[in-house]
């Protein structure tokens, strides 16, 4: 479904992330594991079209889409959810959901899938997006991200700024769509989590994947291990 | 004193009309317009010429407004081109100097081939009676296309998808472009109809007073003293600030003389900024 080869991008002629190759089959729930400064956030960027990558292909349903803004890969099936959310604070959840449908026409069923997921965006569709706690506010990403009805979800770590609880409900919420069939891909720092959620997954260190397996051999390699699982 | 209140809201209405556009382009796309006042001129001198050319006035007037219009798409289409390449507080700077070059340009230009043109329109006849005072017809006419105009413009932002997709670029241009909005093409929508606003400004305007080839760089400092009270990016905003402002305006021409008023605006708009710095109805960032 998305195959990134060679990727490089970054800022102002520093590249982050250097020569990044990974792939995400129809389906999988794949994970980008790599800690803080690693260059998860660049590498996610330029993939959904939020940064312009140096060089490199990014290959979405056997199109390069690699340069081409962000507002035209939705339309593609891919839909992405920043750490930093991105809302819309002074519009209400439900218009925030609406627009999150921008790219169709609305559509009654997709709103009341989510709604269904998410109870709470339900009781609160009255309510300003900036107003919201940080747990709400993430439910609303997601939402508003599933709104286009994509075929491939992105999020970069997803259970940033969540308390411990939260961000288990909403890998739970992730692992439910992945039922429904959703391929997703996800950058995390909270391994555990993300290794508990995903068939397969890379570790991204310094810009350069240095690892890659199931999540299952991942979470026996003793370097992964050691760094990020805290065993000594 | 209620005269001086009420012929203040007239005024006050205008400047919130006038705010409008100027708001919505910067709060969309960080592009501060001062052209705007000119664009504002040269709509009244194309209804003016097209009433020469023997068009009956709302004809006239939808020349203008259209005219008004095409000029602000043809900003989005050639001058700020350069622009939307930057990004942050170069880009505000870079859009402030290169309309500033367009508005002396139309500005010289009018002065040379047209310096003694003006455009006044004259609404019907007698003064009209509200709260015990005769307000002159045209002031009545001008305020109640304003009030329609805007109240329509905030239903387009609040009701419609694509007002939505309007604001959802001001609150956060990033999410806009994640759920599938481009920012450019709802910038040119919006400086389209930003130019439609000053030529209405010109209408209404010429409605209560003159409006002549020199009046536009008034016009777009007058614009801007309301956009900078109301917030940047709020309509609502630009309509509050533009009512407080046009009565204390005209009280303050009435009771201690024209030649303080303009001071005693930028006093009271200066006292506003130092309260709240986001505007009256802007959101700190």
């Amino acid at each position: 479904m998305l195959e990134v080869k060679g990727l490089s991008a970054g800022y102002q002629d520093n590249d982050v992330v250097h020569d990044v190759s990974f792939h995400v089959g129809e389906g999988e729930a794949v994970m980008i594991i790599g800690s803080n400064g690693a260059g998860k956030t660049t590498l996610f960027k330029s993939i959904c079209g939020l940064l312009s990558p140096s060089t490199g292909e990014v290959i979405l349903h056997g199109v390069d889409t690699a340069g081409l803004p962000a507002q035209r890969l939705v339309r593609s099936g891919m839909s992405f959810v920043a750490a930093q959310r991105h809302l819309f604070p002074r519009m209400t959840v439900q218009e925030n959901l609406s627009l999150g449908a921008y790219p169709r026409r609305p559509n009654p069923e997709t709103l009341s899938l989510v709604m269904d997921l998410f109870p709470r965006l339900a009781e609160r569709r009255r309510q300003h997006a900036g107003t919201m706690s940080g747990g709400e506010q993430q439910m609303l990403a997601v939402g508003r991200a599933l709104m286009a009805r994509p075929k491939l979800l992105v999020l970069d770590e997803p259970s940033t700024g969540l308390a411990p609880k939260l961000a288990h409900e909403a890998y739970q919420a992730l692992g439910v769509l992945r039922k429904q069939g959703l391929t997703v891909l996800v950058a995390e720092q909270q391994v555990p989590l993300a290794l508990e959620f995903s068939d397969r997954g890379y570790v991204l260190e310094n810009g350069l994947i240095q690892l890659e397996g199931s999540s299952a051999e991942l979470a026996q390699n003793p370097e992964v291990r050691r760094a990020y699982l805290g065993v000594v | 004193m209620i005269a001086n209140v009420l012929d203040g809201v007239v005024l006050g209405l205008q400047f919130g009309l006038l705010a409008a556009g100027l708001t919505l382009v910067y709060g969309l796309g960080g592009v501060l317009l001062l052209s705007y006042g000119q664009i504002s001129v040269v709509s009244a001198i194309v209804v003016l010429f097209s009433m020469d050319a023997g068009l009956p006035t709302l004809g006239a007037v939808v020349v203008g407004l259209l005219a008004g219009a095409l000029l602000g798409l043809a900003h989005d289409l050639t001058v700020l081109r350069p622009v939307y390449r930057l990004h942050g507080e170069s880009r505000v700077l870079l859009s402030l100097l290169l309309s500033l070059g367009v508005a002396f340009v139309i500005d010289g230009w009018l002065n040379w081939r047209y310096p003694l043109q003006g455009l006044r329109l004259r609404i019907g006849s007698g003064p009209i009676e509200i709260l015990g005072v005769r307000m002159p017809a045209g002031s009545v006419v001008a305020s109640v296309i304003t009030i329609v105009t805007l109240t329509a413009l905030l239903v387009f932002l609040r009701t419609t998808t694509l007002g939505r997709a309007v604001r959802s670029v001001i609150q956060d241009e990033e999410g806009a472009r994640m759920v599938g909005i481009d920012p450019n093409r709802m910038l040119r929508l919006i400086l389209l109809l930003s130019g439609f606003l000053a030529a209405l400004v010109a209408v209404t305007r010429s409605m209560v007073l003159p409006v002549d080839v020199q009046s536009g760089f008034s016009i777009t400092v007058f614009a801007l003293i309301v956009t900078v009270v109301g917030g940047l990016g709020s309509v609502s905003g630009a309509l509050l600030a533009g009512i407080i402002l046009g009565i204390i305006n005209n009280v303050a021409a009435a009771q201690i003389g024209t030649f303080m008023s303009l001071v005693i605006l930028l006093l009271a708009a200066a006292v506003t900024i130092l309260l709240r710095p986001a505007g009256l109805l802007g959101v700190k960032e």
